[in-house]
């Protein structure tokens, strides 16, 4: 009764939404939440990538290919000028470093983030053939002012030796997260665990459902790639094999925003439910001016909502510089990034898919 | 409200077969009630839901003037009471702001957080909204790694309840309001039980929970079959703010009592603070002579407060003998 109660609420919230926005929303939905429901630490992307060609439409998995990086290729289209579109498969976590004798595991962080967020929570070890659950060990001595951070954890699996934990089919180079679920909050709202880059994929299969292939002018590759927190591996990889082909790169990714009373209100002031974000300026990449006009002029003519900002981090797009292929970068804005607590809005998930289609089919 | 995708499907199908793993020597209805209490909230003050639940697997005992489930087994003199707190320090909303944000204030309010890191739990993680119209999902909002780069070293203090900024995805009070949720509306980490090893169980609060049901699964067993053949009055109580002065535990010491002994069941080491000053003396004398149950516990106050089912089995198996008389202590 009460579930039901909630959902006439989340109805009434989303009742300015017209039919067809709402249907869209629950369509936007249905792809992102599996994504963000499979693990895949940078390195250990495979579940993520098998999810992502599930969702593909029929005519797109049968042009969708594997690198040897681990990244997955859909070429569509024929003709110059290539247009590249990157959004990265995997997601902040550990990895094991050893075995104690105890049975505990030691751990190494894969990518930035609060450690603290990840103490004295469940973990889930994904080993391969499974996944074995243990926790987060909470540091062993707290006192009366300890630090927000630790400074340093390991893992139990709730055994007591090395041995009792090999059994289990646990060895050094797992990967470890936490379990993660994708919740709707009010309105066209959702948290989760690794919005960031599941909503970039969600995006690029959303465009790729609406697309009609045969309609494109030139050559579009969608490019989902590995291990990006840990150094835009897998797009390095991807812009080694085509060089100066690409006349430009779209890495599609999180627009980190400072929409929260708890940040500076200096730069990144995106608020999420206001379409896509044109990333012109973040740490590793800096769009030339004329291309964002364009890409906002692109935006206005094809009536989608289109923020311009300015954010931390880097992306995808970066790994082809060295060719001299500019990266105009997208967005959507992202509260609290890399936690286990991150929130969008599904509106900009259908925005950013849009923006995408648009870029692909008229730009 | 909650859509799950085939790779959250895959990691239910483990946890389901992890939880339904039979434990050697184990009640099943000790481990069952134990898994099932642990994914339950109870904020000190706000116990109505656990205790309706208590009612509901028990039903002979009745509510108390303190909202406590009481359980009378029995008449005539001796009197004995076992009890078991049911509350946990949790928040309650404090603040709506115009804007949707929702502010938080600690319950029970006297005194400090049980632990220095125990508010810094909420920080970036899932929360519960207990509103009026149903369980409102939430999360407290944690800055943005990205966003801190560059900017100098961050602040090593732990985190605060008056950090927390609660983010129901609302953009303004009247969409909070909307979803039944208001000042003093009750808070707590989401409860989402984690089996782990051959027969841990973690969640925060686990022993506390553990406990209740090793005296919930004994008091069913001895109320299905009569009440035992213990002579005397045996009074079973899940009580409530524990936590505030032990109001749960008072109010059956003055109405119920005097006893001539009280059991407490809890997590090992939680019955200290009960023994303390902040107990009045007439109350107090009215329990007679105090004794724990204790369930051990690993990472005590933390989400992951672990303990052992066949701990809870051999607690249960200890409770059943006392409330039938067999002498067992």
């Amino acid at each position: 009764m009460r579930v039901l109660l909630l959902l006439g609420l989340v109805a009434g919230f989303a009742g300015r939404l017209t039919a067809q926005q709402s249907d869209r929303v629950g369509q936007a939905q249905a792809v992102l939440a599996p994504l963000v429901e499979s693990y895949g630490v940078s390195g250990a992307e495979a579940p993520v990538r098998a999810t992502v060609e599930r969702l593909l439409p029929q005519w797109a998995k049968k042009k969708a290919e594997t690198d040897t990086a681990g990244n997955l290729w859909v070429r569509v289209g024929k003709g110059d000028p290539l247009i590249v579109f990157v959004a990265h498969l995997d997601e902040i976590g550990f990895e094991i470093k050893a075995i104690r004798e105890d049975g505990s595991l030691e751990i190494e962080t894969r990518g930035g983030f609060f450690p603290s967020l990840f103490e004295a929570q469940p973990a889930l070890i994904h080993t391969g053939t499974g996944i074995v659950p243990g926790v987060f060990m909470p540091r062993d001595s707290v006192g009366s002012k300890p630090e927000r951070a630790p400074a340093g954890f390991r893992v139990d699996v709730g055994t007591d030796t090395r041995a009792a934990t090999e059994s289990l089919g646990v060895r050094v180079g797992h990967t470890i997260t936490m379990p993660k679920h994708y919740v709707r909050l009010a309105g066209t709202r959702a948290t989760g665990r690794s919005f960031d880059d599941r909503v970039g994929c969600a995006a690029l299969i959303l465009a790729l459902r609406r697309l009609n292939p045969e309609r494109l002018r030139h050559e579009v590759a969608f490019i989902f790639s590995v291990r990006e927190e840990i150094g835009l591996e897998g797009a390095a990889a991807a812009a080694a094999s085509l060089g100066g082909t690409p006349v430009r790169v779209h890495a599609i990714d999180t627009f980190v925003s400072a929409d929260s009373p708890l940040e500076p209100q200096t730069f990144a002031v995106a608020p999420i439910g206001r379409g896509p974000v044109a990333r012109a300026l973040d740490n590793n990449s800096v769009a030339p001016p004329a291309l964002v006009d364009s890409l906002a002029r692109l935006a206005r003519v094809n009536g989608i909502q289109l923020q311009i900002g300015t954010t931390n981090g880097g992306n995808d797009g970066a790994a082809f510089a060295a060719w001299g292929v500019p990266d105009v970068a997208i967005g959507w804005a992202l509260r609290y990034s890399h936690s286990p607590a991150e929130v969008i809005d599904l509106r900009d998930v259908i925005g950013l898919g849009d923006m995408v289609q648009a870029i692909a089919e008229r730009w | 409200m909650k859509s799950r995708g085939t790779g959250w499907l895959g990691i239910t199908i483990v946890l389901l077969a992890a939880l339904s793993r039979p434990v050697t020597g184990q009640s099943p209805g000790a481990a069952e009630l134990a898994q099932r209490l642990a994914g339950m909230t109870a904020v000190t003050g706000y116990e109505k839901a656990m205790v309706d639940t208590i009612l509901s697997l028990l039903p002979d005992a009745k509510r108390d003037r303190a909202g406590s489930a009481v359980l009378v087994l029995g008449s005539g003199e001796p009197r004995r009471l076992a009890a078991c707190p049911l509350d946990e320090t949790g928040f309650a909303v404090g603040r709506v702001r115009p804007d949707g944000w929702i502010t938080l204030h600690r319950s029970p309010a006297r005194g400090g957080p049980p632990g220095p890191l125990f508010d810094q739990q909420l920080e970036g993680q899932r929360v519960t909204v207990f509103g009026s119209r149903g369980a409102v999902p939430a999360v407290v909002a944690v800055r943005s790694v990205h966003l801190t780069r560059g900017r100098g070293p961050l602040s090593q203090e732990p985190f605060t309840v008056d950090d927390a900024y609660m983010d129901v995805g609302a953009t303004s009070d009247r969409q909070v309001g909307q979803l039944g949720v208001t000042v003093l509306t009750p808070v707590a980490i989401t409860k989402q039980p984690h089996r782990y090893g051959s027969d841990r169980l973690a969640a925060p609060w686990a022993g506390r929970r553990a406990a209740c049901a090793a005296l919930l699964s004994a008091a069913r067993d001895v109320s299905k079959s009569g009440g035992g053949a213990r002579g005397g009055t045996t009074v079973v109580g899940f009580v409530v703010e524990q936590q505030l002065g032990a109001r749960g535990l008072l109010t059956l010491a003055t109405t119920q009592g005097p006893f001539a002994e009280t059991w407490i069941a809890d997590a090992a080491g939680a019955g200290s603070a009960f023994q303390s000053a902040q107990v009045p003396a007439g109350p107090r004398a009215a329990l007679g002579q105090l004794h724990n149950w204790e369930i051990p516990t690993r990472y005590p106050g933390t989400p992951v407060e672990t303990v052992s089912l066949p701990e809870v089995d051999r607690l249960n198996a200890t409770m059943s003998s006392w409330l039938k008389g067999e002498g067992a202590r």
